[in-house]
């Protein structure tokens, strides 16, 4: 089960610091060996001197800040207002925030291609992490609502008797509190908007604008004639998210068995 | 003799003036944000879906109603794509329940080195999608794939086969690196349905001599029932609007043998014929939303209780 799990990871793994692989379809006799003879680093520094990968990866992390940030900042707030409040057409609200969260992709990316033309968003950040935000900030939303509703409204409303404001009493009593829930749902957001393929494919195409998935795919179709720098690249744009997933393991694990619906 | 305590335009301007604005306030942002980039989108869509817009020449796309619907259901790329989209479904969803279900049973017990297991288990899905793509061309390639060196050397092929030639093989090589990176999320969730299961159930049953096949079958198997058929459905949806993998891996496949609905709308748009592949993607919004409008409304009501 385990072998199930890690081994085609191990393989990319070794297959980053196998030397000169080509992808020449002359050479099918020859055989593939399970590890190379003499590993090397090079395709690591040629994965950088050859591609401008060190653009992507800082494109892919403003782009997953940005969108964490977003998201979590909307979707705490609306969730805070959800949990807290009863008013006129919140369950209707809910139902259609949760419906947004519902709606394929597909959809969303020729209106969304045509309205950030218009408006100058294409190959921009804003406009990627406005896209992403489309999956993210529903799904935070759903998460922080779990969280809020679990943390006892007593303190609130300890301070509102004392004298403080709603915002008050949000400022310096819930929110401490709710930190955890807060990086959870940030945590979460971050990944969904690393992963992403799609969105970044479409709205974000020049050099100086893509992000590593992207650029996984152009791998994929034989773009360096050596795999090996291909695969370097996959591992490297592995690393921050499955870095963030061991060292926050835990709380990822049970919020995504409380709330993952779309993944 | 006007105004009688209780008159309906009194009372109704009387509650206006109770209601407060504040938690309008909190919810306002996310308003905001999901109806600019999720609501006037989704309306946008559907209104292009009605045109005969291509990117080139936006300004003078024609209204043509369901002209476009019409088309679709005459094209046989649509049609075919309806099967191939249920067959992509059940494959992936019915494989990944498989084979969650065991490992959940498996995670279930308490055994040394529980977490580690459980967060390698894990790991398949936290990786970019498009990396998963990546490492599974990798792997079948038919000139260095390590999968054809395995079947070389247990002796089951005679010389590399190129799998992604295949439209039969494309879409099984597919659908296995769906499933491998999709399977963990199942695993979580069925674990956790597992662990709401009181363990003095089960130890009740064991004092009445129940064998472990009939413990799965009258306590495990009814109490995950609910939770499994849910999690089929909605993962059946979710899958119904993938485009990532497939695309990567195969790009639609060889000819158009890999092309599932969310796929062809998809490559629709990329070749400027966004009336069309608008059209596409709406209809399959539609099947799916109506299908999933039933969890969300029972989602929004256990929230907010």
């Amino acid at each position: 089960m385990l072998v199930y799990s890690l081994a085609p990871l191990v393989w990319i793994l070794i297959a980053s610091i196998t030397p000169e692989l080509r992808a020449d379809s002359w050479s099918s006799g020859r055989t593939v060996q399970f590890f190379p003879s003499q590993p090397t680093f090079q395709n690591y520094i040629d994965l950088f001197a050859n591609v401008p990968f060190g653009t992507y990866f800082i494109n892919s992390t403003i782009v997953a800040t940005g969108t964490m940030f977003v998201a979590v900042l909307t979707a705490s707030l609306g969730a805070y207002g959800f949990v807290r409040f009863r008013f006129w057409g919140r369950r209707t609200l809910l139902f259609a925030m949760l419906m947004a969260y519902m709606v394929p992709s597909v959809v969303l990316l020729v209106p969304l291609l045509v309205i950030f033309r218009a408006y100058g968003l294409i190959n921009t950040y804003p406009g990627l992490i406005l896209a992403e935000s489309t999956n993210t900030a529903p799904f935070v939303l759903l998460l922080m609502i779990n969280y809020f509703s679990s943390l006892p409204r007593e303190l609130e409303e300890q301070a509102l008797v004392d004298g403080c404001s709603r915002l008050g009493a949000l400022w310096r009593i819930v929110l401490p509190l709710a930190i955890p829930g807060l990086v959870a749902g940030g945590l979460f957001a971050f990944i969904a908007a690393w992963n992403n393929f799609l969105f970044a494919f479409l709205f974000a195409a020049t050099d100086a604008t893509r992000t590593l998935p992207v650029i996984m795919r152009l791998f994929a179709l034989g773009e360096p004639a050596v795999w090996g720098i291909s695969a370097a690249g996959a591992v490297v744009t592995t690393l921050p998210v499955a870095l963030v997933f061991f060292l926050f393991q835990k709380m990822l694990i049970s919020g995504l068995a409380a709330g993952a619906v779309k993944g | 003799m006007t105004d009688v305590i209780g008159s309906p335009r009194r009372e109704f301007a009387a509650r206006l003036r109770r209601v407060d604005p504040l938690p309008y306030f909190f919810i306002l942002p996310i308003a905001l944000l999901l109806a600019a980039v999720s609501f006037y989108p989704t309306l946008y869509a559907i209104w292009l879906g009605m045109t005969d817009a291509t990117l080139l020449r936006l300004a003078r796309a024609k209204f043509i109603g369901i002209d476009n619907v019409l088309r679709a259901f005459a094209d046989p790329v649509f049609l075919n794509g309806l099967w191939r989209t249920l067959r992509w479904d059940i494959v992936v969803v019915g494989a990944e329940v498989a084979i969650a279900l065991p490992i959940a049973l498996f995670l279930n017990r308490n055994f040394f080195g529980r977490g580690f297991v459980r967060a390698a288990i894990v790991v398949p899905y936290i990786i970019p999608p498009a990396v998963t793509a990546l490492v599974f061309v990798y792997i079948v390639d038919g000139n260095f794939g390590i999968l054809n060196e395995i079947l070389l050397r247990l002796g089951l092929i005679n010389h590399y086969v190129p799998w992604l030639s295949e439209p039969t093989s494309s879409f099984f090589v597919t659908a296995g690196a769906m499933i491998w990176a999709g399977t963990p999320l199942m695993v979580i969730i069925i674990l956790a349905a597992l662990q709401t299961i009181p363990s003095e159930i089960y130890e009740a049953a064991l004092v009445d001599g129940a064998s472990s096949w009939q413990q799965f079958r009258f306590i495990t198997w009814p109490h995950l029932l609910p939770t499994i058929t849910f999690l089929i459905l909605l993962r059946m949806i979710w899958m119904s609007n993938h485009i990532d993998i497939i695309y990567i891996v195969t790009r639609g496949g060889p000819g158009f043998a890999n092309y599932t609905e969310a796929v062809y709308s998809f490559m629709l748009t990329s070749q400027f014929q966004i009336g069309y592949a608008s059209a596409v993607a709406v209809i399959l919004a539609i099947v799916l939303m109506a299908a999933s409008a039933f969890y969300v409304r029972h989602l929004a009501r256990s929230v907010l209780s």
